[in-house]
């Protein structure tokens, strides 16, 4: 469990977290969403206790990270690919955290089976790739078998291969009952793994909600109609309830009515269509709107953003 | 390549120290699993020690068969630690790059995550690279000492452990070297990068007594450097210098100093 409260964080005159509380329970992978910069490795470094906060705090299971008695055996960060020196092999980089909380050294082989890199433990870490740097990451964050997992995007510089199995890696250690927070500024990749998300922009919360809540909010239904009369078509669609609006290529946008209806309806009418598309906006669309917009009530009010769920907006 | 991974995070049976905390102990093992897994460690020890012992015999056989008039005020313990400049900065640097290497390759964020309580971190690293140079200069103290005395036997004084202030010249010096150490961890802390760091510890121990050397009173007699080779490694007191007691306390000031400083910048500051 992570429960930040009113968390606050200047650098110079940049605010990079701005009284951010939200909470993160164990069983679920719970989605760090905002965009590049908007305060996402600041908080989960304020979490670690690696900065310390000008407001505000970070509990991880009711404690402060300085007050854990094992932290790396209650909590496992990946924070960036590069946190190991690069003349020491992975194996010993490994060891040396793993005297820091007494843990084995047979724990250090079996983390690095884990994430496959048994056949290069041994080599300078410095020559790792940057997906093998971040799989190295993994195996620091698991050393200790913790209940609390913080994952800093995981999957930047992975292969596909590896994208797929660091996704059910992290679901699996949540159905373990960890709990789990990823960070990614991409919607599209959280939308696959994370089952709750918490929206950050510009440091300050937007949401908090779950994944299927987020989505099924960006799915308005769109439907794109190709039609040779479309002025006929808009007042009929306009009679029936739905609301449409012509494109700059003349096909027309209809949304409050799903295409089987607009097909009835054109049938009813005897009015000619040559396509009728459904059309999905993209999460990543929904993703934008939704923390452009923050930035935009910020400058003016930012108190209607503050912790609305999505689903109201 | 591909790298076979597996989903299956095996369970790790954990708490046979239950009731306890991680502390100095585990972060002190974990300092010198650090220092003896770099290269950079062995690349010091091999040239702080052939080094050390190389410039002591060149310097003690630089001064055999010499006149009767060079010899009065001659120091054959002093003469023989002569290649302690040179291990006072390769050892130095070794330990500033200790505290800066961290910074720089980021292993800073993975030590503290798991060692968060920082004076218990560093005080690992000073106590672990204390002990480490500590034996380090023992070892190249006694070692210029007999390799000097063998050298010099063939023509000129030689001293014996057994002589007045020889001894306590040894033993210091070897000191000497651990509270250097201890000073560069401490501008590393403060510093946090290793070129700066670098250029810091180099100045204090061996340029600005360079530049100093001809200022009205004689400042650079107070730098380390001066401290070693005319105070602490001296049996035959040298003129002007400091005693060799009031210079090693001086040393371990600095040093303390720099620790200190050191200690609370790490502590205030975000990693």
């Amino acid at each position: 469990m992570i429960v930040t409260d009113g968390l606050t964080k200047h650098y110079g005159k940049t605010l990079a977290v701005d009284d951010l509380s939200f909470t993160v329970t164990p069983g679920v992978v719970t989605g760090f969403l905002g965009p590049n910069g908007s305060g996402k490795s600041t908080t989960m470094r304020m979490i670690l206790g690696l900065d310390v906060p000008d407001g505000g705090r970070a509990l991880v299971n009711g404690l402060l990270y300085h007050e854990l008695r094992w932290p790396l055996r209650e909590v496992g960060a990946l924070l960036d690919a590069k946190a190991f020196h690069p003349g020491r092999s992975a194996r010993n980089h490994l060891r040396c955290l793993a005297r820091t909380n007494d843990i084995s050294a047979g724990r250090v082989d079996e983390v690095l089976d884990v994430v496959g890199l048994t056949a290069v433990a041994d080599r300078r870490a410095g020559k790792f790739s940057l997906g093998m740097g971040q799989r190295l990451g993994i195996a620091s964050a698991l050393l200790g078998d913790p209940g609390v997992l913080l994952f800093d995007e995981p999957v930047n510089g992975l292969d596909p291969e590896g994208i797929r199995w660091v996704r059910h890696l992290l679901r699996r250690l949540a159905a373990e009952g960890r709990t789990v927070l990823v960070s990614s500024h991409l919607i599209n990749e959280m939308a696959l793994t994370a089952e709750r998300l918490v929206v950050i922009g510009r440091g300050t919360l937007i949401a908090e909600t779950s994944v299927n809540a987020f989505t099924a909010q960006s799915r308005s239904d769109v439907v794109r109609v190709v039609t040779p009369s479309p002025q006929r078509f808009v007042s009929a669609l306009t009679r029936a309830g739905a609301r449409p609006s012509v494109d700059d290529d003349g096909s027309i946008v209809v949304t409050g009515m799903c295409s089987a209806d607009i097909g009835d309806l054109a049938a009813r009418t005897s009015l000619t269509v040559h396509e009728l598309t459904p059309m999905r906006a993209s999460l990543e669309d929904a993703f934008m709107e939704l923390t452009g917009d923050s930035v935009e009530y910020r400058s003016s009010d930012p108190a209607p953003l503050r912790g609305a769920p999505v689903a109201s907006r | 390549m591909t790298l076979a991974t597996t989903l299956d995070v095996p369970r790790h049976s954990a708490g046979h120290r239950a009731g306890h905390r991680a502390g100095l102990r585990d972060a002190m093992g974990a300092e010198w699993q650090k220092l003896v897994t770099l290269r950079s460690t062995k690349w010091a020890l091999l040239i702080a020690l052939v080094g050390t012992v190389l410039v002591s015999f060149l310097s003690t056989n630089g001064v055999r068969h010499q006149s009767a008039n060079f010899y009065k005020n001659f120091d054959p313990t002093n003469t023989s630690l002569a290649g302690f400049a040179l291990a006072s900065l390769v050892i130095g640097i070794l330990a500033v790059l200790s505290m800066t290497g961290e910074y720089g390759s980021g292993t800073i964020r993975s030590s503290l995550a798991a060692t968060p309580r920082r004076s218990v971190l560093f005080g690992a690293k000073a106590v672990v690279l204390g002990i480490f140079t500590l034996i380090l200069g023992m070892v190249l103290s006694f070692l210029s000492f007999f390799v000097g005395q063998a050298v010099l036997s063939g023509g000129a004084p030689t001293a014996t452990l057994g002589d007045p202030g020889v001894l306590r010249a040894l033993v210091e010096s070897g000191a000497f070297l651990a509270l250097l150490a201890l000073f560069g961890l401490g501008i590393g802390a403060i510093i946090r990068h290793s070129a700066g760091s670098i250029a810091v510890f180099v100045g204090c121990t061996l340029l600005v007594p360079l530049i100093l050397h001809n200022v009205t009173g004689n400042p650079s007699r107070f730098m380390p450097v001066m401290l070693l080779g005319n105070s602490v490694g001296a049996v035959v007191p040298v003129f002007g210098a400091l005693s060799s007691t009031a210079a090693f306390l001086l040393m371990a000031l600095y040093a303390a100093i720099a620790l200190a400083v050191g200690a609370a910048f790490l502590n205030r500051r975000d990693a």
